[in-house]
């Protein structure tokens, strides 16, 4: 997408109103002209591949609805700035809003990132809706009811069904449990959460190792070699960047996993670096909300796949339904205000008109709720290398709708996993 | 027992790849008194490009057990970038040190955006080629024959370059180099063409560090970013300019961090650090440090 | 033409800077609360670099001192008084530094640069592991302060451009003058002189030692200063503040507005925040660009963009 060019001049002299009156976020006066909307997503670091891949099914999706009449009439125009640490994001995001003029922002991936940039959504009155990134912990505090933001579902979402396959799939099969998981709030609350789903049905398992690597580490031989001591039967691991290829190739090669059953309940990132040969069957392998070779998947998921492959040569996951999902949902609440209220709706209108929507995403029917959390599709299940691909496939698909896997609204986490009711 | 091994090999593993950067590192600084701190991205380039190496090779029909020398072969070639990298860095020779410092940060965040163009921002691996060499049993630990190769190639590095620089003329001139660079100007040293040698085999050992760890590890676009924090604790460590430093920096790192992960997982991240300020409080010029001041 | 004193170039900046909000948007003054931030803390930083000649890659380790005091006594806490603030953040900066300064000063040059480093990437670690304190990688909240017991009230944007801005303003204005004197005072000019030939200054009985570390503290006092600011403005602490790659940005600025002059960093600050704005509307490979401005400018202006002016109005009134 190209990018607006700006000139250091253009920038000073475009400065008029006087800077006293706040800041109110208005959409752009021109209202037959394009319909900016804003990306922002990582492009480098440990999650530059996850941010590729939305920010291409994005694109793919804003030019299929452009050649379609575009969003009630209007062409989309996609901004695009990179999500970097929090602070730096911030500026780009009110760059967006302020300086762009884009009528919302889609978007991140990082919990500590959509933490900080949330906050300042809400204030600035910008409709806001998330990719990824939404954890426990912290988001009470800072976002009791939000208004313009809207979260996607809960990253624990795929702990929790791995842990329940895993209890499914497995029960009986293990005594002795070892995790690995990266060392920030993403791994912690995954793993805590994996435990409390075994206590709560009632497996009798004993957690014998628990390893903590730095997010992104590349050198797990040490890690392997610690778990091994232990003897595991079963490894639950929800490592997702470069650190998991690494981790499935060392621990084969060290025989890490022969007769342990594994769950992966975020490997879908990774998909097209977790080669078969160090693969072991049956892993339970999570693509969160896009199984791209999924044989029931809608005609869209299909094309929009078979154009990917075509393109990138690689498959997508998850993180593409999620940009895409974001767009479609907002496309929907756009058009249903419209439509309700005759002109162009003010991002308050869209606001309120988005919850409740059920809209076709690539990965199958989601919508938000009514406290603008998303609730999508999960899909899991067990792998297989038997497949025409260098990577696993599912030999079987569970599919979960989020209200299976997901608190209530109001409710806290910890108090859901002990009592809610759960599909296994 | 067992778990002895463990450590011991997992942490010579991660040694071995460390004292090549961190020889890198000393080497240029020792001589051209420059703190290289683009030092991780030449490992990331030595990863990046040896897994192309590999594939190429692969696709030319090379047998999957010659990919070692491929690698090594990939380590040395890429690392002649430092060639041309050494020409730009002449014009801050005779300028303040701290010049020198910065002109290889901008590289460092230079080169962050070629991996990215040319790579791609999806971590490179390459499938289990390196399982062709099969898998040793030492004191009943499984270990792939490959890491124990990656040591012995470290180690074979490591004694070619104490014997180039101990018993080789050229060694000699670049010690005095090292040691007093007007004086062996005077005696007639061309110290132009002395530095370029000793940068480019810096970049080399950090190139065919990369390479070397790469077909066990992955590539990533912050494996530069990241590697720097470990090299500079190991020079730290072993002290400033010395090969021997960067050895025993190396060792001292690379098991503190396996000893951790097998004890205490969680102190994972800070061992090294503590290691770290115990020497600074302790032997604040490193181990095998000289003059630091 | 008389040399023109830093700290007039300062004054005329700083008004500048006053009758900014009747010109610029509401977006170019928000990018200008990191500048601020940015260019106290490079004051700070500029006299351990430029005045006493110790170049440090840590010092975002203070912005991170800044920002978690900020962030705990906000939320944490409940104190909101940005002047409880902004007295400890200080003491805490000045407590830390003298820990870590006593470990490094005894260094220069290079080494010095890399010990800083180190400590600043081991604040980092500090930050992301003890997380049931810090927050970890989610950061720690920062809540809008009082300034001078008032609360502004309104929107978050309104309150920064407005009240905050002017607040920064008058902070920046006060600290630079203090630094001023600091750096014109026989204090500075033993540091200048520790700078040019240490065992020379020795030899005529300056205390290296605790001038070092002096200047080390001062300077870390300015970095949690500018810490506060970036974090109040931005509403969050998070350990990227203290990434070693953070106080690399930080030469960049001192090296692209000068280091050789007092206010050279503080453009350095100004012209980085604003070229960066630029770089990454324009490019996805944004770091490429700024590396290569990095490289160009040390091979080719190393004195910066003040001492380039320097050169140019020094050759005009004939030289010296």
């Amino acid at each position: 997408m190209k990018l607006t060019r700006r000139s250091f001049g253009k920038l000073a002299g475009s400065g008029l109103a006087a800077a006293t009156i706040p800041a109110v976020f208005s959409p752009a006066i021109a209202q037959s002209g394009p319909l900016k909307i804003g990306i922002l997503a990582p492009r480098s670091g440990v999650a530059g591949t996850a941010g590729e891949c939305g920010i291409r099914a994005v694109q793919w999706a804003a030019e299929r609805m452009n050649k379609a009449g575009g969003i009630a009439g209007r062409q989309i125009q996609l901004i695009v700035e990179e999500e970097t640490n929090p602070k730096d994001t911030i500026e780009r995001f009110r760059r967006l809003i302020l300086q762009e003029k884009v009528e919302s922002v889609h978007g991140l991936i990082s919990t500590g990132v959509s933490l900080g940039v949330a906050p300042v959504a809400e204030e600035e009155r910008s409709l806001f809706v998330m990719w990824d990134g939404t954890t426990q912990d912290g988001v009470k505090e800072t976002m009791p009811d939000p208004k313009f933001v809207f979260r996607s579902t809960d990253n624990e979402c795929e702990a929790v069904m791995g842990s329940l396959l895993a209890v499914k799939h497995f029960k009986g099969k293990f005594k002795r449990v070892a995790g690995i998981n990266p060392d920030y709030s993403y791994g912690r609350n995954n793993w805590e959460a994996f435990k409390q789903i075994l206590t709560r049905f009632g497996v009798q398992a004993e957690f014998v190792a628990e390893q903590w690597p730095k997010v992104g580490t590349l050198d797990l031989t040490s890690h392997v070699a610690a778990l091994k001591a232990e003897k595991p039967d079963l490894i639950f691991s929800s490592m997702l960047f470069a650190d998991l290829p690494v981790f499935m190739k060392q621990g084969t090669a060290a025989g890490l996993f022969d007769g342990v059953k594994v769950v992966l309940p975020a490997a879908g990132w990774q998909l097209n670096q977790l080669k078969k040969e160090f693969m072991p069957d049956g892993v339970i392998f999570g693509h969160n909300t896009l199984y791209f070779d999924y044989a029931d998947g809608s005609a869209l998921q299909k094309a929009f796949v078979a154009d990917y492959m075509d393109r990138y040569k690689e498959a997508p996951h998850w993180e593409a339904d999620r940009a895409y999902f974001a767009l479609a949902a907002y496309k929907a609440g756009v058009e249903a205000a419209q439509k309700a209220g005759g002109k162009w709706p003010t991002p308050d209108a869209v606001a309120q008109a988005i919850p409740g929507l059920d809209v076709e995403s690539l990965g199958g029917k989601g919508r938000f709720r009514k406290d603008k959390i998303a609730e999508q599709v999960f899909y899991q299940g067990p792998s297989t290398n038997k497949n025409k691909y260098d990577f696993p496939t599912l030999a079987s698909v569970d599919v979960f709708q989020a209200d299976q896997l997901q608190k209530p609204p109001g409710v806290d986490f910890w108090d859901w996993i002990k009592t809610g009711k759960m599909p296994v | 027992m067992q778990g002895v091994v463990d450590v011991i090999l997992g942490g010579a593993f991660h040694a071995a790849v460390l004292f090549l950067v961190a020889a890198g590192l000393q080497l240029v600084f020792g001589v051209q008194k420059i703190i290289n701190l683009a030092c991780g991205s030449f490992y990331a380039l030595g990863a990046y490009f040896g897994i192309t190496a590999v594939g190429i090779a692969m696709s030319l029909g090379l047998p999957a057990a010659s990919f070692f020398p491929v690698v090594i072969a990939a380590g040395l070639l890429i690392g002649l970038v430092g060639f041309p990298i050494e020409r730009v860095l002449r014009a801050v020779y005779r300028r303040d040190e701290s010049y020198q410092l910065l002109i290889t940060f901008g590289l460092l965040l230079m080169f962050q955006d070629v991996f990215r163009f040319v790579w791609g921002a999806t971590p490179r691996t390459m499938d289990n080629a390196y399982l062709v060499y099969g898998v040793a049993d030492i004191f009943g630990v499984r270990v792939p024959t490959y890491n124990l190769l990656v040591i012995a190639a470290s180690i074979g590095i490591a004694v070619t370059l104490g014997l180039f620089l101990q018993k080789t003329r050229t060694g000699r001139i670049v010690r005095a180099t090292a040691e007093n660079r007007d004086m062996a100007e005077g005696l007639g040293v061309n110290v132009s063409k002395i530095f370029a040698l000793v940068f480019t085999v810096g970049c080399m050992l950090g190139t065919v560090g990369g390479a070397l760890v790469v077909p066990s590890s992955a590539a990533s676009l912050e494996m530069a970013v990241e590697l720097v924090v470990e090299a500079f604790a190991v020079v730290v460590i072993g002290g400033l300019g010395s090969m021997s430093g960067a050895l025993v920096g190396a060792l001292i790192v690379g098991l503190m961090r396996a000893a951790s992960i097998s004890i205490m997982p969680e102190m994972e991240l800070l061992s090294v650090y503590l290691v770290v300020v115990a020497v600074l409080i302790l032997k604040p010029a490193g181990l095998f440090g000289k003059v630091t001041a | 033409m008389p040399r023109i004193s830093g700290l007039w170039v300062l004054a005329a900046l700083i008004a500048v800077m006053a009758v900014m909000p009747f010109f610029a948007s509401s977006y170019m003054l928000l990018m200008l609360l990191p500048f601020f931030g940015y260019a106290i803390a490079l004051l700070g930083f500029n006299l351990l670099f430029g005045t006493t000649g110790l170049l440090s890659f840590g010092h975002a380790l203070f912005l991170g001192v800044g920002a978690y005091t900020a962030s705990t006594l906000t939320s944490k806490f409940g104190v909101l008084s940005y002047e409880a603030i902004l007295l400890v953040s200080m003491l805490v900066s000045a407590l830390v530094a003298v820990i870590v300064g006593a470990l490094c000063v005894r260094y220069t040059k290079i080494f010095f640069g890399m010990l800083t480093l180190a400590f600043g990437m081991l604040f980092h670690s500090f930050l992301f592991k003890f997380y049931s304190v810090t927050g970890g990688d989610q950061g720690m909240r920062v809540l809008r302060p009082l300034l001078l017991g008032i609360d502004f009230g309104g929107g978050k944007t309104s309150f920064l451009i407005g009240p905050f801005y002017y607040y920064v303003l008058a902070l920046f204005a006060v600290l630079g003058a203090v630094m001023w004197r600091i750096t014109e005072s026989p204090f500075g000019l033993h540091l200048k002189a520790i700078r040019e030939n240490a065992n020379k200054a020795a030899y005529v009985g300056v205390q290296i030692f605790r001038m070092r570390l002096a200047a080390f503290v001062i300077s870390a006092v300015y970095g949690g200063v500018g810490g506060t600011i970036l974090a109040i403005t931005t509403g969050l602490a998070d350990p990227e503040l203290a990434y070693w790659t953070h106080s690399g940005n930080l030469v960049f600025m001192a090296v692209l507005g000068g280091s050789g002059t007092f206010v050279g960093p503080v453009i350095g600050a100004l012209a980085f925040v604003t070229l960066q704005d630029i770089v990454m509307t324009v490019t996805q490979y944004w770091r490429f660009v700024m590396g290569a401005v990095l490289v160009l400018l040390v091979i080719f202006l190393p004195q910066g963009i003040s001492g380039a002016f320097k050169m140019l109005f020094s050759r005009q009134s004939g030289g010296k």
